[in-house]
């Protein structure tokens, strides 16, 4: 285990936003390695720099220093060996769903029936199978983020990059979805970076999860979270839980007793 | 449109038909007012002895040849301005400078270097119609979610894939809401670029001025309405298709 490489290896990540006449330092010399086929959550408050930070490893945005590499292989721009779900629905509301998660597959030039073949087996693993030929403005937002899944899986990335997708769903859809997805994974055997502020979610569903201080991020702790496999909902219940939660709970909370650091500049005034 | 709509609408035409009518039949406005009556019976006649036909036809031939430029051109030069930024930036000044003009003023600039030609007409048709298309397209372009693009980036399509499988599609509403206000003006412009060496030509706008020259109104009144019928027609076929490609646009109306 030890001298396998990391899926995901982020080395001194640095990220500063100029907009305007103001520099907005997001993220602060992050270092950070993602076993392979393991599930890794950041939890952070939110507005502190996790969404930017999933869109530098995911190739959508720059950094401003630092490496991130794939499999060993430095990132420069988006690209199929990374699955991003994003934090509001990216499907296609001009397409169905059946379309919607074979248009990886086609722009890639997967044969048609074995683009069939392909989506039907994602989309019976997030049974919505049924609702192939709905649009996505039929479905609810859970079905919504399953067949944002099932698009995801049905390219086959090396590693998945998932930013808050449950974070619109009410508490018990957002808990099924919670199941659904620990199972699916299980099946999959992807590695997993997946941003929460929901610390709940994070300790349920992680192999570990990273504390990320408010802006500008850093890394305040990284926390390996060990229960059994397969968990089911009762684990909330367990004391260990518990300590878990309430142990990233005080880590989230120091923060607002700690100094700000604001490191903008204001050039122009 | 729903049904109730149609309904009110038709009930408002035939009132005002049937008070202009009987206006005109008691003599309580002027002759050249004209009638709806007197008025079906000349569209009847020109329809009758063939000669709609031809002046419908140079006048058809003229908007929709400029409005398929505006299609090709409007949409395809929109989507560029939008997606790539340097491209919006070249054009952005030029559009801006001669949005504002009305570009009839440009017809006499337009007949010294093509004369009294269907390129002068089918030119100042297609300068009219072109720009409510083409800032449509550009400005729905730059308010494209940019998760959609994103996410095809993500599962590798190139370029080109990006612009036709995602920023068409993804802007086809709003073009169709430039595309709508384009078709109008075509046939605006349809009687404006007529007016342009009227004494011998073919078309809806040399049927109005050579009536006027001879003081038949009632010509004049049907060329008018066979432009508002062509308007109506052409509205509709344009609302057809829309509705068919955008299908899945579940709340347009
Ligand atoms: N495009 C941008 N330009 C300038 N500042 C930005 C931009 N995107 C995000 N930010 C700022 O960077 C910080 C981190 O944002 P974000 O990564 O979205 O946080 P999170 O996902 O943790 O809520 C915020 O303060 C936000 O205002
Ligand atoms: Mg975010």
């Amino acid at each position: 285990m030890k001298n396998k490489m990391p899926a995901i290896q982020i080395e001194n990540l640095r990220k500063v936003y100029s907009s305007g006449n103001e520099d907005v330092l997001a993220i602060q010399d992050v270092s950070l390695d993602i076993p392979e086929g393991k599930f890794v959550s950041i939890v952070g408050p939110s507005g502190c720099g996790k969404s930017t930070f999933l869109h530098i490893v995911g190739g959508f945005i720059q950094k401003t220093a630092g490496t991130v590499r794939i499999r060993g292989k430095e990132v420069e721009k988006p690209g199929p060996d990374r699955g991003m779900m994003f934090q509001e629905s990216a499907l296609f509301p001009w397409k169905n769903v059946f379309d919607n998660v074979a248009w990886g597959l086609e722009v890639q030039g997967v044969p048609k029936a074995k683009r069939k073949e392909i989506v039907e087996g994602f989309l019976k693993l997030v049974r919505l199978w049924e609702f192939r030929n709905h649009l996505p403005s039929q479905l609810s937002g859970g079905m919504r983020q399953r067949v944002s899944l099932a698009r995801v899986l049905a390219f086959n990335p090396d590693v998945l990059l998932m930013d808050e997708p449950f974070g619109a769903l009410d508490a018990q859809t957002r808990e099924e979805m919670q199941v659904e997805l620990q199972r699916i994974w299980s099946e999959s055997q992807k590695s997993v970076l997946f941003v929460t502020h929901d610390i709940e979610e994070a300790v349920f569903l992680s192999d570990r999860v990273i504390v990320f201080s408010g802006r500008p991020a850093t890394i305040t702790e990284i926390i390996d979270i060990k229960f059994d496999r397969p968990r089911d909902l009762s684990l909330y219940k367990s004391s260990q839980f518990r300590d878990y939660r309430n142990h990233i709970w005080d880590l989230l909370h120091e923060e607002h007793h700690k100094p700000v650091t604001s490191t903008s500049e204001v050039v122009n005034g | 449109m729903d049904k109730k709509f149609q309904k009110i609408a038709a009930i408002e035409i035939i009132v005002v038909m049937l008070l202009w009518e009987g206006l005109a039949y008691f003599q309580l406005i002027p002759t050249y007012l004209s009638s709806p009556t007197i008025i079906l019976a000349a569209m009847w006649d020109l329809i009758k002895s063939g000669e709609i036909i031809s002046h419908m036809g140079a006048s058809l031939y003229r908007s929709m040849f400029g409005f398929v430029v505006v299609i090709i051109i409007g949409v395809g030069l929109g989507i560029l301005a939008g997606y790539y930024k340097k491209i919006g930036n070249f054009f952005d000044p030029i559009i801006n400078a001669i949005n504002p003009i009305p570009k009839i003023a440009l017809l006499p600039i337009l007949m010294v270097w093509f004369g009294m030609t269907d390129t002068t007409r089918i030119l100042i048709i297609f300068l009219t119609a072109f720009f409510p298309t083409f800032v449509a397209t550009r400005d729905g372009v730059r308010s494209m979610k940019q998760v959609h693009l994103w996410a095809a980036e993500n599962m590798g399509a190139s370029q080109l894939q990006l612009l036709y499988k995602v920023v068409f599609p993804g802007t086809l509403p709003k073009i169709f809401d430039g595309l709508r206000v384009s078709l109008g003006l075509t046939f605006v412009m349809m009687f404006s670029s007529e007016i342009i060496g009227a004494s011998n030509g073919a078309g809806l706008g040399f049927l109005i001025l050579n009536a006027d020259l001879v003081g038949r109104t009632d010509i004049m009144f049907a060329a008018v309405a066979f432009i508002a019928v062509l308007g109506f027609i052409f509205d509709r076929i344009l609302l057809k298709v829309r509705s068919k490609l955008l299908w899945w646009d579940l709340n347009q109306a």
